[in-house]
C-alpha cells in the first residue's frame, strides 16, 4: 500500500518528535558527563581540554570516598533485607488465598506513592522517639520501606506467570515443599527476583529524601553530600562526581537488559 | 500450589511485622504529633496555623500549580514518545536503544538530573545560547532560578514515568481493532481519535496521576532549580524539621501533604475500576 502524502507527513512527524524527545531525555546527562572532562576550573559545555583531574580530585577526598562507602553498604543492606523480607511476601501473595491479600499486597506497595518527604518525616520522628534517630540504622529501615514494593512486585509478576506443575512434578517425586520451592521454583524466578534487587539497589542509592532527615557530617551518603553541595557551589567535581553515578546507573540498565530485556521489564513494571 | 497456613505464617510475618515497626507506627506517631504542642498537651492549632496563614495556602496552590505544568509537559512529550517507540519502532535493537535513554534517567539521583539543567539552563548555557543562534532572543534570558526552571526540570524527571505507563498499555492493545477501522475506511488520524486514543486512557490517566503525585512531592529538583527562591509544601515541611525544628507544625504540614496525595490515590483507582468500561464503550 502506497501512503498518502498528508501519512507520511505526519509519520515524518512523529519520528521526529521521537528522536527529539530521545535527545531531550538523554542530552542533561551527557552534558555532564561532557563537562566532567573540561579542563576549565568553571562549568562548560562542550567541555574545553580534556582532563581526569576532576574524577582524581574526589577519589581522593576521603569525605566523597566515605560517603559512596555509605551510600553502597547501604543500597546493598537495603536489598538484601528487602529480599529476605520481600520474596516470603510475594510467594504467600501469590500462592494463598484468604482475606485481607489484596489490603495486604497494597500495603507492600504503598511506599511508591506515598511523598518520600513524608516517609523520610515519619523516621525521623519516630527515631528520635525511640532514640536511634541520625544513625545507619534510622536510615536503613527507611530504605527497605521504600525498596520492598520494587522486590514484591517483581517477584509477584514472576511468579503469576509460573507453572506450578512444575512443582507439584517435584513433589510427587518425593522432594519435600521447601525443598521444591528452592530446586524448582526459584531457578525459574530468579531474573524477576534479580531485576527486583536491582531495582532496590538503585532506589536506595539515589535516595535523598528519605536519607537526609538522618543524615549528619560524618554519616552521610553521596546524593545528600552532592545535594548539599550542589546547593553552594557548582565545579566541574561536581560533575564528574555526578558522572560517576551516571556511570553506574549505565551499567545497571545494561545489566537489566542482558538479563531480561529492558522493553519487557520497564513496560511490566510500571 | 497451596501453601500451608503454619507456613504463610511464618513467610508473612516477618515482612508484616516489619513494615509495622517501621512505616504504618511510625505514620501513627507522625499523625498524633500533628495534634500536639511542645509540652505534649493536645491541639488543633497546629492544623488552625496551616488553614488560617495565607502564606501555606500560597505555597500548596503553587506547588499544584507546578504540579499541574509538569503533568501537562510529561503528557505532551511523554505519550508520542511511548506512540512512537510501541507503533513505529520495528527493530528490537532500536526499541531497546529507546527504552535504555529512556529508563537510564530513573537510575540516576534527582540531583543529578536537576545539575544537569542547572548547567543548560543558565545564562550562558545551551539553551540561551542555543536562543540566540536562532534569533529568538537577543540577550541571554533568566530561565534558571524560575518557576519555568522548576517545571522543565521536573518534567525531564517526570516524563519516563509517563512514557513507561502509556507505552505498557498501548503495547496490550489489540491491533485488529485498529485494522479494522482502516478497513472500514477510517483514515489514520481518525482511527487514532477513535480507536487507540480512548483506548490508551487508563495509561494516560495512570501515567498522570504518578506524575502528578511525585511532582507534588518533590523536593529535590524545587529545591536546586528554584536557587532558594521558591518555596513548595515539600521544601516547607523539611525547614519545619531542619531549621525550624518544630516537629509538631512539620507533622502537620506532612499530614496534609499526605492527605492530599490519598485523596488523589483514591481518584486514581475510582478511575482505574472505571478503566475497562471506558475501554468497552469505545470499542
Amino acid at each position: 500500500m502506497i501512503a498518502r502524502a498528508p501519512e507520511r507527513i505526519s509519520n515524518l512527524a512523529l519520528s521526529a518528535f521521537g528522536w527529539l524527545a530521545l535527545v531531550f531525555l538523554g542530552l542533561p546527562l551527557a552534558i555532564i558527563v561532557g563537562v566532567s572532562f573540561t579542563a576549565t576550573s568553571y562549568l562548560r559545555f562542550p567541555p574545553v581540554g580534556l582532563t581526569l583531574k576532576w574524577y582524581g580530585q574526589f577519589l581522593k577526598d576521603p569525605s566523597y570516598l566515605s560517603a559512596i562507602w555509605t551510600s553502597a553498604s547501604l543500597a546493598l543492606a537495603a536489598a538484601a533485607l528487602a529480599l529476605v523480607l520481600g520474596v516470603p511476601a510475594a510467594l504467600v501473595l501469590s500462592r494463598a488465598s484468604f482475606p485481607g491479600r489484596k489490603a495486604l499486597g497494597a500495603l507492600f506497595l504503598s511506599p511508591l506513592i506515598l511523598p518520600a518527604i513524608v516517609i523520610g518525616a515519619t523516621i525521623l520522628q519516630y527515631a528520635s522517639l525511640l532514640g536511634f534517630a541520625r544513625t545507619y540504622t534510622a536510615i536503613l529501615v527507611g530504605h527497605v520501606v521504600i525498596v520492598i514494593p520494587y522486590i514484591v512486585r517483581t517477584t509477584f509478576a514472576s511468579l503469576v506467570g509460573f507453572d506450578e506443575s512444575l512443582e507439584e512434578a517435584a513433589r510427587d517425586l518425593g522432594a519435600s515443599g521447601p525443598g521444591a520451592f528452592f530446586r524448582v521454583t526459584l531457578p525459574v524466578i530468579k531474573p524477576g527476583i534479580i531485576a527486583g534487587a536491582l531495582f532496590a539497589v538503585i532506589i536506595s542509592w539515589i535516595n535523598v529524601e528519605l536519607s537526609m532527615f538522618n543524615t549528619t557530617a560524618n554519616l552521610m551518603t553521596i546524593p545528600v553530600k552532592l545535594f548539599n553541595y550542589i546547593q553552594y557551589s557548582v565545579d566541574p567535581s561536581i560533575a564528574a562526581v555526578s558522572a560517576a553515578t551516571i556511570y553506574v546507573a549505565v551499567l545497571v540498565v545494561a545489566a537489566l537488559d542482558l538479563m531480561v530485556g529492558i522493553d519487557k521489564i520497564a513496560v511490566s513494571n510500571r | 500450589m497451596r501453601i500451608r497456613r503454619a507456613w504463610a505464617v511464618v513467610l508473612l510475618g516477618p515482612p508484616i511485622a516489619f513494615l509495622v515497626a517501621f512505616f504504618i507506627v511510625p505514620f501513627f506517631v507522625l499523625t498524633i504529633t500533628s495534634f500536639q504542642v511542645k509540652d505534649g498537651s493536645w491541639t488543633l492549632l497546629n492544623y488552625a496555623k496551616a488553614v488560617t496563614d495565607i502564606y501555606y495556602w500560597d505555597t500548596l496552590i503553587l506547588t499544584f500549580k507546578l504540579s499541574l505544568w509538569v503533568t501537562l509537559a510529561s503528557l505532551a512529550i511523554g505519550y508520542p514518545l511511548a506512540y512512537y517507540m510501541t507503533y513505529r519502532l520495528r527493530s528490537r535493537f532500536l526499541r531497546r536503544f529507546f527504552y535504555v535513554v529512556v529508563v537510564t534517567p530513573l537510575f540516576t539521583s534527582n540531583i543529578v538530573r536537576s545539575f544537569g539543567w542547572m548547567v543548560m539552563l543558565g545564562r550562558r548555557g545551551m539553551v540561551n545560547e542555543a536562543l540566540l543562534a536562532l534569533g529568538l532572543v537577543e540577550r541571554p534570558i533568566a530561565i534558571l532560578y524560575s518557576e519555568a526552571s522548576i517545571v522543565i526540570g521536573l518534567s525531564y524527571i517526570m516524563t519516563p514515568f509517563m512514557v513507561l505507563s502509556v507505552a505498557s498499555v498501548l503495547q496490550n492493545i489489540d491491533r485488529s481493532l485498529e485494522e479494522a477501522a482502516r478497513d472500514l475506511g477510517a483514515g489514520r488520524l481518525v482511527t487514532f481519535l477513535k480507536v487507540t486514543l480512548p483506548l490508551s486512557l487508563p495509561g494516560v490517566i495512570a501515567g498522570s496521576l504518578i506524575v502528578f503525585t511525585l511532582s507534588v512531592s518533590a523536593y529535590v529538583t524545587p529545591s536546586i532549580l528554584s536557587g532558594g527562591k521558591m518555596i513548595v509544601m515539600s521544601i516547607l515541611i523539611f525547614q519545619q524539621y531542619m531549621s525550624v525544628f518544630d516537629f509538631y507544625f512539620g507533622a502537620t504540614l506532612a499530614v496534609a501533604l499526605l492527605m492530599t496525595t490519598i485523596v488523589l490515590v483514591i481518584g486514581y483507582l475510582l478511575v482505574v475500576e472505571r478503566g475497562p468500561r471506558v475501554a468497552g464503550a469505545s470499542t
